[in-house]
């Protein structure tokens, strides 16, 4: 071995030896993203989970674990994704039920969560918070690789705004929650189990139609949300009984949709097992309280 | 012996009209355009709790929020058929019941929240008789917000308006004689056609409340905003006089006091919304500057006018008109 060589080696040591002392931030990403196997095994088995109550019991140690390997990464793209979907989860199918304000806050944090990986797919925060038009361009420039930021953020905010429709402030958010959701649309329709179309069945169905409710345009999101995934996803009807069929007074058809939710057996997928046990759970509180919504 | 068997009687009459009022439910059911979980649904809310508890059950009310029943026109005649009891209303809907009210939203009339809410609180009795008179009972007053220009080009004075393609709610005499005294010319368009319209530019300039202008979306298409009202759009919540007459007068009672109470929040927040969303519309409009500091006083020969006209239809009272601008006069003296 040369001289020239082992004095090259013995650098490369002293640089690998030193990497911890002036480095420890490049340790803990080494470190957290280690784990991200172990994370994404684990959001699969919570996906694939029947039991609702081990499901709620288990998820909130799932999301500190995420938001630990966070601090570690806190630029790790793949964790913010990953937590907005948890957090928005769990505030949909746990919290919101029973507690609206706290589900509030966890449907915020889900959304900042996912700013973080919007960012990183090149959406400023003052480009978020600008014009609309100026939010669009850039969106435009956005490619499939955006598609989980653009939509767990559009997800969570739309859910944060529905919960505060009291302050103008958030009223004035809800285009830009639009135009993130209409760029998934263009993007990839398919994803997420045709997610963005179930977004805007809520979006043009919960509102009348002097407010910018569109019924007919409602229902072919939602058709066209329940044909992507193949009638798997059970929220599909729970959402267009909730926001459509009430707000269009169709009771009748109110509760036959969630009738059939509630006795639907588990599908082919088993990775929306929670998802559509949840669902479930919903169509029946929601069918109690058919008397008083009609 | 016999004052016993009185005394026994009167107790088991007692007993039987007690145990028959407190079998005796009634529900109200109640439609309002505004949507579930918005500032007035969660007041309308609170109110139906507190009807529930202070009537121990034996009064209880359904909401149908966010337009469910369909606009006000569709919830009035829901009213008539029975399908509904009550509703919350705009001046839209006040107007189909008695118009003579509207002429707290004449444009350019009161100067302050102070004067409105003087001179409404003399005109009350009035207007609570005006709507008993036409099979409805007057719960509270509310208000809808103070209404704005929002226009898609700038104003240098309001001479230009007579330019302006400006959207007119289709059907609406009372705005429509407004526009003629000023010579606007109004488009006029459902409202679910305003938001395309304006990106058409088949319109350019609206009139709303700031809070309807980001709700419907209208603010993003429109730059520029007067930030001095040009009037209080009203509102009132009301049940049929039919429902009113048939409950027992400890429930008409209740219904008329937490009315009142309803009417002093809805009144606060609705106000408290106003500000803040012209703090959000702030940020993303200009000011009109043709609107800017308007004078109510050289407005008043052209109000007077539109008033006038109006009366004239049998759309306003002008019994009820004189006493407003009797108290108005009143109350400026005192001011001065």
């Amino acid at each position: 071995m040369s001289r020239s060589i082992r004095r090259g080696y013995a650098m490369l040591a002293g640089v690998i030896l030193a990497a911890p002392i002036f480095s420890g931030c490049s340790t803990d990403r080494l470190v957290a993203r280690g784990a991200s196997p172990l994370i994404e095994r684990g959001v699969s088995a919570m996906n694939r989970e029947t039991d609702t109550e081990l499901a709620r019991a288990s998820i909130p140690a799932t999301l500190k674990m995420l938001e630990t390997l966070l601090l570690l990464d806190p630029g790790n793209v793949a964790y913010r994704t990953q937590a907005a979907m948890g957090f928005h989860g769990y505030a949909l199918g746990f919290v919101e039920p029973t507690d609206p304000e706290r589900a509030r806050d966890l449907y915020r944090r889900a959304r900042d969560h996912a700013l973080v990986a919007l960012e990183d797919a090149g959406v400023s925060r003052s480009t978020l918070n600008g014009d609309v038009a100026t939010l669009e361009r850039a969106l435009a420039k956005l490619d499939a690789r955006a598609l989980p930021a653009l939509f767990w953020t559009a997800s969570a905010w739309g859910k944060w705004i529905e919960l505060q429709l009291d302050d103008p402030a958030r009223l004035a958010e809800l285009p830009r929650v639009e135009a993130l959701m209409g760029r998934v649309l263009a993007l990839d329709e398919s994803y997420y189990y045709g997610g963005a179309h179930l977004f805007f069945g809520a979006y043009y169905g919960g509102r009348a139609p002097m407010f910018g409710g569109d019924f007919a345009r409602a229902a072919r999101h939602f058709d066209r949300a329940a044909e992507l995934n193949r009638n798997q996803l059970l929220w599909v009807d729970v959402y267009r009984a909730r926001y459509l069929l009430r707000q269009a007074g169709e009771r009748d058809a109110f509760h036959a949709a969630l009738s059939r939710v509630v006795v639907a057996p588990d599908g082919a997928d088993p990775e929306l097992n929670l998802a559509n046990a949840l669902a479930r759970q919903a169509a029946a509180a929601l069918l109690a309280r058919e008397e008083e919504l009609f | 012996m016999r004052g016993i068997l009185t005394r026994l009687a009167l107790a088991g009459l007692l007993w039987v009209t007690g145990a028959a009022h407190a079998a005796e439910q009634h529900v109200l059911k109640f439609a309002t355009l505004a949507p579930a979980g918005s500032t007035w649904m969660k007041a309308f809310d609170a109110w139906g709790k507190e009807l529930a508890t202070k009537s121990q059950g034996r009064l209880s009310v359904k909401f149908y929020p966010g337009g469910i029943s369909g606009d006000e026109p569709d919830m009035l005649k829901k009213i008539r058929f029975g399908q509904l009891q009550g509703a919350a209303l705009s001046g839209h809907g006040i107007g189909e019941i008695h118009a003579p009210a509207r002429i707290l939203e004449v444009p350019f009339m009161f100067r302050d929240h102070a004067e409105l809410d003087a001179v409404r609180a003399r005109i009350m009795p009035a207007l609570e008789s005006g709507f008993r008179k036409n099979q409805y009972e007057l719960l509270g007053w509310m208000e809808v917000g103070n209404i704005h220009f929002f226009s898609t080009r700038p104003l240098a004075n309001m001479d230009e308006l007579a330019r302006r393609r400006i959207w007119q709610w289709q059907g609406d005499r009372f705005m429509a004689a407004f526009f003629d005294v000023y010579g606007w010319s109004p488009v006029s368009l459902p409202i679910t056609e305003v938001y395309t319209s304006l990106s058409t530019g088949l319109i350019d300039t609206v009139v709303s409340t700031p809070l309807a202008s980001i709700a419907l979306q209208w603010a993003g298409k429109t730059s520029y905003m007067s930030t001095q009202p040009m009037a209080t759009g009203i509102g009132a919540v009301v049940v049929s006089g039919r429902f009113y007459a048939g409950l027992p007068a400890d429930l008409q009672a209740l219904l008329k006091a937490s009315g009142a109470q309803l009417s002093q929040r809805l009144i606060a927040e609705t106000r408290r919304d106003d500000v803040k969303a012209l703090e959000v519309l702030a940020k993303s409009t200009r000011p009109l500057a043709g609107l800017e500091k308007v004078d109510v006083a050289e407005h008043a020969p052209r109000t007077r006018k539109a008033v006038a006209a109006l009366e004239a239809q049998g759309y306003l009272s002008a019994e009820l008109d004189r006493q407003v601008e009797t108290e108005l006069a009143a109350l400026r003296r005192g001011r001065e």
